[in-house]
């Protein structure tokens, strides 16, 4: 009934079809036609990579930031013995980086201590300064305010680095999607490898995302030479 | 609901009331003018029948077509909360005195407000914004800034005025659509 | 194959524009009185940094310290990097859905969170709450606080150096907000409140694995407490570090604990009786001396406490349903009702505006860790910088509340 009203107001909307049950339902993307704010970079209009504090720009410009040659040691074709042991002893003592923003943090100390002690696969070392971590386990809200910080910690982290986004508002803006000043998924400045959902996720769904990524580090799957950095999702979402 | 108080606050402020005490459930109402704040307060604060030295809240309220200030108080003296309501604060100079003088503690309470709709506290030592970053330009609690809302350009477009994309178009003229029936 | 350069961070042509600078300018413009006032450097002086990210600042708080040598001269602590917005998105919410959107502010004791908003709502209303649900609430509440007193505990352990107690207390913590999963379903943001009620009546879960903590919690909760109580370094650390006098306190608007270390017996649930706290014999453990070490020992007197009204809340609980039937569609008269409630770290309460629809006007929460980091800024001149982040720990901020 919105559908109608809504419509019947404006009658260049278009209207969804009905499908079948089983198909495939393309996103409903409307491009915003009827009002335009005064600041034409408001509201995520303005282009991600011309914001200058985010240093990401500097690596689209050249399209190397794009690549990722560093982690393999360039040779991403064959992997030898040695890469082998080496994915092991990466996978084996993964040490994350404090970054609890806020409720999931909670839940990621909780992982930490001794109920469910993710210890155990060698995670407990969780390092104050990002020169010495290996994730980056984004737990709670990303603000726009604490968007350049967070970003500047991924940029201080040296190679190899992966993230977690935990939470659901690290994941797609979660419950505060229609917020002013929430960056709705923390896809849209870093690079994610292992999206671990949840309000806040139980501590063994946080392991089960940590084990997740070491299947991944072993394996040598997920930081792919073409993935890109940055902003994942289509422009109108 | 003390009526005794009611009288008390009715005596000791008579002419500075700008409408009647109300009472409902555990909470007593005042309203004053914008201007009056620091002496009210002062009075509440020192005057011994009185004794608020405990300032609950420090809120500010956008009514759709001006801005309020509500201090929330408690005392020994009576088992009301108090609610001072410093009202019909004009969209356009929004001024109201601080009263950090008083209670030190209300100062972020008042960036905050300041931050949220603009307020400004005259007396203030340090009136910046306290939540959003400095480059932010409005005022987001403000009844005409309206949130970048997905259901707005979905068809789903939300039946809440407040949602409604076409609302905008027009918000330079009549501010807000939602009435300011809560005044 | 020739390698590809990558962009140096020392490259001078990445160096990012002072006026762009962000939270890396040096100085920055000086827009009020209070700021030119703290960055206004005198000779030895200098300003130091504690970001966002940083292991003991409770989540993403900013502070930055003026220090002469390794004493703190001054500081200013910028919020914001939580900030959420869910004052607006709450007024764009129904009622009933509000409650689950305002767990996440204090999320350590997030079922205070919901309990002033819904006694908010209630009164305007006018919905009479069943005493069996008044019952459940004390008694949930009353577990959240050990909970959260339990995690302050640790946390302050913590940034003082010790690591065994927050071991100890998430382990606790833990076990309790195992117990209040068994009745609300989660874990952290219970969303267990509702405007009448409560969610659900107590389970058989629920009351095995509470009466089995209650049987050994005395003893455990003590033991734990033990680890810092009689510690020589923790004392001496925490005695006498930022003390605060009755009258500050009460001018900063200082509320729950930190108020009554401060010698002031202000407590919500005597001063201003809500839910059937009338009916429960509990003390308020008061603290003359306003330092550290006394904001520490009256959390934990508070615990015990807190069991004391946990345990007559099993013996007292009526029969009843624990839910005041409601329509769905919630439109109150146009009105305002304030309700507060005495979380953990204070005063913690609601203002709620509605105007005749179903989506409040205003939802104005206020939250007592945004005032005590205003305390912060008081005490820890004059301490050495490892002193700054025990008196902000002991002040116990939960920065999900301070920034809403």
């Amino acid at each position: 009934m919105a559908l109608t009203e809504r419509s019947a107001r404006n009658p260049d909307l278009p209207v969804p079809a009905t499908t079948a049950d089983d198909a495939l339902v393309e996103a409903i993307v409307v491009p915003n036609v009827l009002w335009r704010p005064e600041d034409p970079a408001a509201y995520g209009g303005g282009a991600l990579e011309d914001d200058p504090r985010l240093e990401m720009r500097h690596y689209d410009e050249s399209g190397e930031g794009r690549r990722d040659d560093a982690r393999w040691g360039g040779l991403d074709i064959v992997p030898t013995k040695a890469d082998y042991v080496l994915d092991l002893i990466r996978m084996n003592s993964l040490w994350p980086l404090l970054s609890g923003l806020a409720c999931c943090a909670i839940e990621m100390m909780s992982t930490a201590t001794s109920r469910h002690d993710i210890d155990r696969w060698g995670m407990f070392p969780f390092r104050a300064s990002p020169r010495q971590a290996d994730v980056l386990i984004v737990a709670g809200t990303l603000t726009t305010k604490m968007a350049e910080p967070l970003v500047r910690l991924w940029a201080e982290m040296p190679e190899p680095k992966w993230c977690v986004a935990m939470g659901d508002c690290t994941c797609s803006g979660g419950r505060y999607k229609r917020s002013y000043s929430t960056v709705q998924g923390i896809d849209r400045v870093l690079p994610v490898d292992v999206y671990v959902p949840g309000c806040p996720p139980r501590p063994e769904g946080l392991i089960y995302g940590m084990m997740k990524l070491q299947q991944l580090v072993k394996e040598r799957r997920g930081h792919w030479p073409e993935r890109a950095i940055g902003p994942t999702v289509p422009d109108q979402v | 609901m003390d009526r005794a108080f009611r009288a008390l606050i009715e005596r000791t402020f008579g002419d500075d009331l700008t409408g009647p005490v109300r009472q409902r459930h555990d909470e007593t109402e005042m309203r004053i003018r914008p201007g009056d704040v620091p002496q009210v307060m002062r009075t509440l604060h020192d005057d011994p029948r009185l004794r608020f030295e405990y300032l609950g809240d420090l809120a500010g309220v956008d009514t759709g077509t001006d801005f309020q200030v509500v201090y929330h108080l408690w005392s020994v003296v009576t088992p009301d909360w108090l609610r001072v309501v410093a009202d019909g604060i004009p969209r356009d100079q929004p001024r109201i005195p601080s009263i950090t003088f008083l209670w030190k503690g209300a100062e972020w309470m008042e960036r905050e407000a300041y931050d949220m709709f603009g307020l400004v506290f005259e007396g203030n030592r340090d009136l910046r914004r306290i939540y959003l970053p400095d480059e932010f330009v409005s005022f987001p609690l403000r009844k005409d800034f309206h949130l970048p809302d997905d259901a707005s350009r979905s068809p789903g477009g939300g039946v809440r005025p407040m949602e409604d994309a076409a609302t905008p178009a027009d918000a330079a003229e009549t501010t807000v659509r939602r009435t300011a029936r809560a005044r | 194959m020739t390698t590809p350069t990558r962009p140096s961070l020392d490259d001078p042509s990445l160096t990012i524009p002072v006026e762009h600078a962000g939270i890396f300018e040096p100085i920055p413009l000086a827009r009020t009185e209070r700021q030119r006032e703290f960055y206004d450097l005198r000779d030895g002086e200098m300003l130091l940094n504690m970001g966002p990210q940083h292991p003991s600042t409770h989540g993403v708080l900013r502070v930055v310290l003026k220090i002469s040598g390794e004493q703190v001269v001054d500081l200013d602590p910028v919020l914001g990097y939580l900030h959420r917005g869910v004052e607006k998105i709450a007024e764009n919410s129904d009622f009933h859905h509000i409650i689950s959107q305002l767990d996440p502010l204090e999320y350590v004791a997030s079922l205070f969170c919901e309990w002033s908003p819904v006694m908010s709502f209630e009164k305007l209303l006018d919905v009479q709450v069943p005493r069996r649900a008044e019952y459940i609430r004390v008694l949930t509440g009353e577990l959240n606080r050990i909970a959260s007193h339990m995690l302050f505990m640790g946390w302050y352990a913590l940034d003082l150096g010790g690591i065994t107690p927050i071991l100890w207390s998430f382990a606790e913590r833990d076990e309790i907000v195992e117990i209040l999963a068994a009745i609300t379903g989660a874990k952290l943001l219970f969303n267990y409140f509702r405007i009448g009620g409560v969610n659900g009546d107590l389970n058989h879960e629920f009351m095995s694995r509470l009466g089995d903590w209650m049987s050994r919690a005395g003893a455990q909760l003590e033991a734990g407490m033990g680890l810092l109580n009689e510690n020589e370094i923790f004392v001496r650390r925490a005695r006498g570090l930022g003390v605060l006098d009755r009258e500050t306190a009460l001018r900063m608007c200082a509320t729950g604990p930190n108020l009554r270390a401060s010698g002031v017996p202000f407590d919500i649930r005597r001063a201003h009786p809500y839910s059937v706290y009338p009916e429960l014999e509990f003390e308020i453990p008061t603290r003359r001396e306003g330092d550290s070490l006394a904001r520490y020992l009256l959390r934990m007197d508070e615990v015990r406490q807190s069991l004391r009204i946990i345990d007559q809340c099993l013996h007292q609980m009526p029969d009843g349903p624990v839910m005041a039937r409601l329509p769905r569609l919630l439109r109150p008269r146009p009105g305002r009702a304030y309700s507060a409630v005495e979380g953990p770290r204070g005063q913690y309460s609601c203002y709620a505006i509605s105007d005749g629809t179903d989506q409040p006007f205003r939802l104005r929460i206020h939250d007592p860790s945004f005032l005590h980091l205003q305390l912060v800024g008081l005490l820890m001149p004059g301490n050495l910088i490892a002193d700054t982040m025990a008196i902000m720990a002991s002040l116990d901020p939960v920065m999900g509340g301070v920034d809403k």
